[in-house]
């Protein structure tokens, strides 16, 4: 009973557990939206990783990009 | 006799714990797969490959996971484990060494860890998984 706990259910728990947290994380993981303002497209929407603080300005190639679709909000190069 | 006490709780500990640690980083790559390649795409060297790491890393990571939960094969799951998280460990280093801004494509709540942290999440994972090689080693000879 001891060895068939250790050599099945453990590792099954293991990894029911690992799935587990990785739906319970999943919002955690996923990328924010930025906003940049293409000069003939308007305001666009786009993927980021991008955090609020920092030092060096996150850009989308020659565009900044922002948090908030009103480009009120900069966002910044993560840096480590 | 001592030996034979640490063999039998250091190899499965170490087993499982890295069978905890790669189904959730697979599984958390797998469910936001475009996520997942669109930062492998952001990353220095990576870019050009993204497509083909996007399925490779995670599929590594189960097929590890699945040599480990093996008992014939988990020696070579600990290898292999002790590989992968060199490549990553020394992926970082290099990426760190540069002057590039790091998006991260890590799985789940460790993308939360900074990147020297990182170093040392994976280096403490890759230490267990060496002492428990070491030990599976002495223990078949």
């Amino acid at each position: 009973m001891k060895a068939k706990f250790f050599k099945l259910l453990l590792p099954a728990f293991a990894i029911i557990m690992a799935v587990g947290m990785a739906f319970a994380t999943e919002e955690a993981n996923s990328t924010q939206t930025g906003y940049y303002d293409h000069p003939i497209l308007g305001v666009q929407a786009i993927p980021t990783d991008c955090p609020e603080t920092g030092q060096v300005l996150c850009m989308e190639g020659q565009w900044q990009v922002f948090k908030d679709p009103a480009l009120t909000i900069p966002l910044y190069e993560r840096f480590e | 006799m001592v030996s034979k006490k640490i063999y039998r709780t250091l190899v499965p500990t170490a087993s499982l714990l890295l069978v905890l640690l790669f189904v959730y980083t697979a599984t958390s790559k797998l469910l936001d797969l475009d996520t997942f390649k669109w930062r492998l795409a952001q990353m220095p060297h990576l870019s050009a490959h993204a497509d083909l790491l996007q399925w490779g890393v995670p599929f590594s990571e189960l097929t590890i996971t699945g040599l480990l939960l093996s008992p014939k094969f988990r020696t070579l799951g600990l290898y292999a484990s002790f590989a992968l998280l060199g490549l990553f460990t020394i992926y970082i280093i290099a990426v760190l060494a540069s002057d590039h801004p790091t998006p991260c494509s890590c799985g789940g709540i460790i993308s939360t860890l900074g990147w020297r942290e990182h170093i040392l999440f994976n280096g403490a994972f890759m230490l267990m998984a060496l002492g428990a090689i070491l030990q599976s080693r002495r223990q078949t000879k």
